[in-house]
């Protein structure tokens, strides 16, 4: 059974493009020969890191969403282990997660449909319906203390 | 206003705290007016944003404050489904170096 995994890795600063792609390649090959296969490349290119790795400031970050089998992320998980160039990997598996997003996104429109239908309303918002928008936004109140903090 | 209060003693109508009388009184010397306070709401059910993911900085940034520690629930006022969700979003992205532990 294939799951459906995101790794993303950041690669060291001192990495030339070459290397970067030939990183690349060795996943796509460890995917391939483990019967997997990676549905999405993004390159996030050369970023600054929240705090220093190994006194690297920058990394280059490359996101992966591969589809493949447990066995297949705990090889690359290894490579990227003891692959020097690599400073940081994170493996994430999605699918899960983003069937449970899926599912609640349509039960929450059925049920905005329905409530529409049962007051007499077309089932999809019109434009220009709705409430208009409220001049204040209320997320800068998240940082006003109640009593309670004191 | 607290020149009144301290001729009344301890009768501060409605405050119900007397014992911290003495500390309080010098910070009542800005005048208080009775607390108000905005309904919290939870920001991801609000905007109804299902998928908080580790990914997406801008949306994590704002729960991560100048010292970098997660943004307490009831402060945010964040809802426990999307506090615990935010929380591993948070984990995920520090590990990644896209969010700081700690600002030095």
């Amino acid at each position: 059974m294939n799951r459906k995994y995101e790794l993303v890795y950041v690669v060291s600063p001192d990495a030339t493009d070459e290397q970067v792609t030939e990183l690349h390649t060795q996943v796509e090959g460890i995917a391939q020969r483990m019967g997997g296969t990676i549905d999405k490349t993004e390159n996030w290119g050369r970023r600054r890191l929240a705090y220093e790795i190994g006194r690297h400031k920058e990394g280059t970050y490359v996101l992966e969403v591969i589809d493949g089998s447990g066995e297949l992320m705990k090889e690359i998980d290894r490579r990227l282990k003891v692959t020097d160039l690599v400073i940081r990997h994170l493996v994430v598996r999605v699918d899960e997660v983003q069937s449970v997003i899926d599912r609640t996104r349509t039960r929450r429109s059925e049920v905005s449909r329905r409530r529409r239908v049962a007051r007499g309303l077309p089932p999809d918002r019109q434009p220009g319906e709705g409430q208009r928008g409220e001049p204040d936004d209320d997320r800068d109140d998240r940082f006003d203390m109640g009593e309670d903090m004191r | 206003m607290n020149g009144g209060r301290k001729s009344f003693g301890g009768g501060g109508g409605g405050r119900g705290r007397g014992g911290a009388q003495g500390a309080q009184q010098g910070k009542d010397g800005q005048q208080r007016r009775p607390m108000f306070r905005r309904r919290k709401v939870c920001k991801f059910c609000a905007d109804k944003i299902d998928d908080i993911n580790y990914k997406d900085t801008r949306l994590l940034m704002p729960f991560v404050p100048e010292r970098a520690k997660i943004l307490p629930r009831r402060i945010s006022g964040t809802c426990a489904m999307h506090q615990r969700k935010l929380r591993t979003a948070i984990m995920r992205a520090r590990q990644l170096a896209l969010i700081p532990y700690t600002a030095e």
